[in-house]
């Protein structure tokens, strides 16, 4: 059965047309857009594989490699250092955590400058963003092998590393989330005679709080392999094991690890989504 | 004709519609009435299978809604196209594609996911635009409206599902005076000019009485009233109310003690 629109619609067909012809007719340019983007990505991809030498030949020498270190890895096995192990990793975990705290409690102040509508004053808001840009354009693992170098080898440098890069991301993600917020809650406390400093405590924050804490609960996960990283530079914890067993070739003993950090990374992914869940989920409950 | 039998609805502990049998010949204008809270929004999204009963049997032409599945339940809920208090277009998308929204019952995924949609379908989406008035914002983001436009975007949406039926949850809740004769009037041209069944949950009598061809009363999740506008009287209206008799209710000399009319007069 024709519906009475059906029937409106391809009745007065031409009409539609003539009163609409952009809907109908894409232009050219708009027309070419869509698979001129996808030729020049498929392009550069090549290019890049050319350049890189790939090959699948390596590939297959590769895997074929890999496959025999497994044959050497099985059974896993600690080799009697497992207490020591243990206590690196509990070093491992305790820099990724004091490091991420470090850093997103120094990005909170930073990011307020960063926030275009927290901070009006447009220079502030520059140097704070770029600040925050520069910081965070240095990875972890080179502010590891700085910090190594200033403050001498161990967990103390690791923890120093993860706060500095954190530090930018944060400032960088926080100041986003704030700019990203509802004006309107903002207008509702200056009308009600709030301050400036109000608006911020009371109309920016309680929306980005979630937000902020969800980052921060990811990148401790996220640094707990980071912090395994930057181990293998000096920067204490698990990584320095790691580093050392891969050299030695005690193929067991790297399973054993990977399978600690593995069981470590995936029992603080179930933690922080229940904390997320615990603090985020509920709606009910005021920031 | 759309059939309700024993439909009931619990929350937990709370019954939110509590054995609701309703018979809707097609083509009526049916307000929903009563206060906040009274299962009018709950029955509604039943009937689209928004929300699904606790027991009770939803039928329509002979198919039992009730029972419906995954691609059958989909055409269903084409069929019986909702319009929500808040709208609920997709705010970053521009309108003509908000509209299209209502076709993607009847366009195979691949064509609606890439967003190639037919000549035909475009015609009409904006046949469904001009209706209302609005074909010129076609290219605007939903978000840029007013709220009187995007109801209007949501009914074309509503529209080109080419349904039987328009279940609207409180569609001028949320709009001033003016635009929510705008909105009813094109809910009222829905109904007579193309023939769809409305339900409509109102909680303003005026415009139930002013609009509707039948009312049905609901106070705590059952049916008290059913009948013409003309039947519901003060009497029944305020015992549907209660105490927001008087705010949804325009009868000046029932709100002013007598004595005041009298001076005034």
């Amino acid at each position: 059965m024709r519906s009475p629109l059906r029937a409106a619609a391809t009745n007065d067909l031409a009409g539609i047309r003539a009163r609409h012809p952009d809907v109908f007719a894409l232009s050219p340019a708009q027309r070419l857009t869509g698979p001129a983007i996808v030729a020049i990505g498929v392009g550069l991809a090549l290019y890049a594989l050319w350049r890189l030498e790939f090959s699948f030949e390596r590939i297959g020498t590769g895997i074929v490699q890999l496959g025999y270190f497994l044959t050497l890895m099985v059974p896993p096995s600690s080799g009697g250092k497992f207490a020591m192990y243990l206590g690196a990793l509990a070093e491992t975990l305790a820099i990724a955590f004091l490091g991420t705290l470090v850093a997103a409690v120094l990005a909170v102040p930073a990011a307020l400058l960063a926030a275009r509508n927290v901070v009006a004053n447009r220079v502030v808001h520059f140097l704070a963003r770029r600040g925050l840009d520069s910081i965070r354009g240095i990875d972890t693992l080179i502010w590891a092998l700085i910090f190594v170098s200033a403050v001498g080898l161990g967990p103390f440098a690791g923890m120093l590393a993860i706060a500095a890069a954190d530090f930018g991301a944060f400032g960088k993600l926080f100041s986003e989330a704030m700019e990203n917020s509802d004006r309107k809650p903002v207008d509702g406390v200056l009308a009600s005679g709030g301050s400036e400093i109000h608006a911020v405590r009371f109309g920016v924050l309680p929306q980005v709080f979630p937000v902020m804490l969800s980052q921060v609960l990811y990148y401790i996960e996220s640094n707990t392999r980071s912090a395994t990283i930057i181990g293998i530079v000096g920067a204490g914890g698990i990584g320095l094991h790691l580093a050392e067993e891969i050299r030695t070739l005690e193929w067991s003993r790297v399973a054993f690890l990977v399978l600690m950090i593995l069981v470590t990374v995936a029992a603080i992914d179930s933690v922080s989504a229940r904390v997320r869940f615990a603090i985020i989920g509920d709606r009910r409950r005021a920031a | 004709m759309l059939r309700l039998e024993g439909l009931v609805k619990n929350f937990g502990d709370k019954r939110a519609v509590d054995n609701v049998s309703l018979a809707v010949p097609a083509g009526q204008l049916v307000g929903v009435i009563g206060r906040s809270g009274a299962g009018k929004s709950t029955l509604l999204r039943m009937i689209n299978r928004l929300v699904d009963p606790t027991s009770g049997r939803i039928e329509y032409d002979g198919i039992d809604v009730t029972a419906l599945q995954r691609a059958d339940l989909r055409a269903w809920r084409a069929r019986s196209a909702m319009i929500f208090q808040q709208f609920n277009l997709v705010g970053r998308l521009d309108v003509l594609t908000n509209v299209l929204m209502g076709r993607l019952n009847k366009v195979s995924t691949t064509r609606s996911v890439l967003k190639l949609w037919s000549d035909e379908d475009k015609a009409l989406a904006l046949a469904a635009l001009e209706q209302f008035g609005i074909a010129g914002i076609a290219a605007q983001r939903a978000e840029s409206l007013s709220g009187g436009q995007q109801q209007r975007v949501a009914i074309a949406r509503a529209l080109v599902q080419e349904p039987d039926m328009i279940l609207a949850d409180e569609p001028v809740a949320s709009l001033d005076p003016r635009n929510t004769r705008i909105v009813m009037d094109a809910l009222r041209r829905v109904n007579r000019h193309f023939g769809i069944t409305v339900l409509c949950n109102l909680h303003s009598l005026d415009l139930a009485r002013e609009y509707c061809d039948r009312l049905v009363g609901i106070s705590a999740g059952r049916v008290v009233f059913d009948d013409v506008p003309a039947a519901l009287t003060e009497h029944v209206a305020r015992e549907l109310y209660g105490l927001e008799a008087d705010e949804v209710m325009d009868m000046p000399a029932s709100r002013a003690p007598a004595g005041v009319v009298a001076v005034a007069a």
